[in-house]
């Protein structure tokens, strides 16, 4: 016989009190430690979309505007920037690659980002992760290797409506290997050829954009999920999606010309022998500063990045900054969360002591009965109060590991809803100081109950009830 | 034989000199006892009405309230000089005290209730299993293990007379432990009581109004008795102070 085993038997006389008590305290428990052990994950979450890139380059009207654009997808970047200028910069400076991407065009929702085949051999998404095909391939250099047996023609048209589809965009549109597909110009909801378009006769969509039907694109690969936003894109080439816009602004000219002419105008599918450098536009160009092998940061970095910034055509930003600056901004949020997960905590805590100010009633017979069996009044104080730590260690221990399934069904909903790739830290310092915290919790909870058993009349509880 | 007659024996379970008590508030003091001498192993019946004090006289005795005046001697230690957990310790070493109804420990097993008492005396964990075993084993509890709650009442008492003799108490207290009984078990728990202490060698005070229990015990005294001690000490001590004086 203990102490402890007199606790446990206290604990198990009143077993509902028990349990909806420590529930209570690990649902506290386990909201606190997902928050806790998400925040550093959400933080790694947005580092994996800028992966090994160090600068990015946009013609946007601010650096986070620019960050959350080209490599966000939030929206379409607004201005342009030629191929003269990409070509300047890309020679211009000590760079180990610098990669055009442009976007614009959408699937079903999806974004479209036309790019280089470097995007996938050079952009690590997340560094030291690159690029996978699930299925099929990558995109490939004009002349580049096909898989065997692939019905793919290598002319140049054919190359540049090559795409590939990231995870999550699969998974949304459906999309499988070699479907051909119409993009549509603009986000809106184009559709897979053959099924039925929202779009009207006219190609115009819900959204403002249309559907480019002239031009049908192949799949020729699904990308394995990286854990990043980029999961959720297609992926062209970017003569493809010149030859998009190239098309529009054709027609436009001669819709012109025919309507000034009193006649009706035809719709003139235009090639990628027909570019020109009007047409050669670009959004945005990942920037990877030249680096030692092996190393992820470059001396030269500060350096190239002053001088680009001299350059007033342009935003130059540096995405991881950008990132920890938008934390910066949402860590108010953040911390928001952490307060109301410490309110329900102290809220548990009073949970604690009015389970056991409500037990103490019911307990004076049980506790005059120890003092006249030798027990002291400090014993029966300990008592009270290493009961109350108990729940708060149970409700601890039952909390961490809600903590760890929710922490877990959370990143997997993330992942599977938004792309998002979160990976929950359960460090051990933050487990110990949570189970201390909580059974301290318990300790102070548990004061005013074991002052009231300290107090208990010995005398006037031993009497037969009434 | 009455307190008057007792002659003080020099290992007295119990010694009680002068005490008196008052609930606060009350007009007239709920306990007085002139002097009463208990020795080793002997086995008095307290007697009395309603409301005459038995009860509170062995609260008093146990050191659970404290006296207006008067000293409580157990085992030849004052225990109302006792503080604190040093009291209770003593308590739990020295006194056991059967009730009405029994107090044991429900969510407890038989043998765990008297291991409980053995436990907060300070026994060690093997002497207290293998003492409550055998003690239980020998009143009879052929459930040891089962829960208090669910032993039939005559059980449950003898397990109660189990943890009050655990600790080889040299006193204990019994308050009306019969009182819910018919008049056969009350005869027969009565019995087991007495037989209990007389093996353990504690001396037993029995708290009891029913009249029937005079007969089982060789030494009776009545609260109205103790309480005439007391006015008698007084009056003594008067008449000392004024010889003294003249």
């Amino acid at each position: 016989m203990s102490d402890f085993a007199i606790i446990l038997r206290s604990l198990r006389a009143r077993l509902f009190s028990t349990v909806t008590t420590v529930l209570t305290v690990a649902v506290a428990v386990g909201l606190l430690f997902v928050l806790l052990s998400m925040r550093d994950a959400g933080r790694q979450a947005f580092d994996r979309g800028s992966g090994n890139m160090h600068l990015l380059v946009t013609r946007d009207s601010s650096p986070m505007v620019s960050v959350l654009n080209s490599v966000f997808y939030a929206n379409v970047p607004q201005r342009a920037i030629d191929w003269a200028k990409y070509n300047q910069i890309a020679a211009g400076f000590p760079l180990e690659w610098a990669i055009p991407v442009q976007q614009g065009d959408s699937y079903m929702g999806q974004p479209v980002l036309a790019t280089t085949p470097e995007f996938f051999t050079r952009f690590e998404p997340s560094v030291g992760e690159p690029w996978k095909a699930a299925e099929g391939r990558l995109l490939r250099d004009k002349g580049g290797a096909t898989l065997p047996g692939e019905a793919v023609s290598d002319d140049a048209d054919a190359h540049a409506f090559e795409v590939v589809v990231g995870s999550r965009a699969a998974q949304a549109t459906g999309l499988r290997l070699y479907d051909k597909i119409h993009l549509t110009h603009g986000i809106a909801q184009s559709r897979q050829l053959g099924a039925a378009a929202v779009s009207g006769d006219d190609g115009k969509t819900d959204h403002g954009g249309h559907v480019h039907k002239e031009y049908t694109f192949i799949v020729v690969g699904i990308l394995e999920p990286t854990g990043s936003v980029h999961d959720r894109a297609l992926f062209c080439h970017l003569e493809g999606g010149w030859v998009l816009h190239a098309h529009d602004r054709h027609n436009a000219d001669h819709d012109c010309e025919t309507h000034g002419e009193g006649e009706e105008g035809h719709s003139h599918a235009v090639g990628v022998g027909d570019l020109t450098d009007a047409d050669r536009l670009i959004t945005g160009i990942y920037v990877r500063v030249a680096t030692r092998p092996g190393q992820q940061v470059s001396g030269a970095l500060q350096t190239v990045f002053d001088q680009l910034r001299r350059d007033a055509t342009i935003i130059v930003a540096q995405p991881n900054q950008q990132i920890m600056g938008l934390f910066r901004i949402i860590g108010s949020i953040d911390q928001i969360f952490v307060a109301l997960a410490v309110v329900v905590m102290l809220s548990s805590g009073v949970g604690i002591l009015l389970s056991l100010y409500n037990s103490m009633s019911d307990r004076r017979r049980q506790i005059a009965v120890l003092r006249v069996l030798g027990a002291s009044r400090g014993r029966v104080f300990n008592l009270v109060l290493t009961e109350s730590a108990v729940i708060g260690l149970l409700g601890a221990v039952g909390g961490l590991i809600l903590g760890v399934i929710g922490a877990v069904v959370t990143s997997a909903v993330l992942k599977r809803e938004i792309g998002l790739s979160i990976t929950p830290s359960f460090g051990p310092e933050w487990m110990l100081l949570v189970t201390v915290a909580t059974v301290a919790l318990g300790v102070v909870a548990g004061l005013l109950p074991a002052l009231l058993a300290y107090r208990t009349s010995v005398a006037n509880n031993l009497r037969p009830a009434a | 034989m009455t307190s008057k007659d007792a002659t003080t024996l020099p290992c007295a379970a119990l010694e009680i000199t002068g005490l008196s008590f008052g609930y606060p508030g009350a007009k007239r003091e709920t306990v007085r006892v002139g002097t009463l001498s208990i020795a080793a192993g002997e086995q008095v019946l307290l007697t009395g009405g309603s409301g005459s004090g038995k009860s509170t006289l062995l609260n008093l005795v146990a050191g659970l309230l404290e006296p207006t005046a008067g000293s409580v001697r157990v085992d030849g230690r004052d225990i109302h000089r006792l503080r604190g957990p040093a009291r209770d310790a003593f308590r739990g070493r020295t006194i056991g005290m059967i009730f009405q109804t029994f107090n044991l420990l429900p969510g407890f097993s038989a043998r765990e209730n008297v291991m409980l008492a053995m436990m907060l005396s300070g026994a060690g964990r093997g002497e207290q299993h293998d003492r409550a075993s055998a003690l239980l084993g020998s009143l009879g509890i052929d459930r040891p293990d089962a829960d208090v709650a669910r032993l039939s009442v005559g059980q449950q008492q003898r397990v109660a007379v189990a943890r009050a003799v655990a600790c080889r108490p040299a006193l204990v207290l019994a308050d009306e432990p019969t009182a819910s009984l018919d008049p056969e078990n009350a005869n027969s728990a009565i019995g087991l009581i007495q037989e209990t202490c007389r093996q353990s060698g504690a001396a037993l005070v029995c708290v009891s109004h029913d009249p029937s229990m005079r007969e089982r015990f060789a030494r009776v005294e009545s609260m109205a008795e103790l309480s005439a001690s007391m006015a008698g000490m007084a009056s003594t001590a008067s008449t000392a102070s004024t010889g003294s004086h003249a």
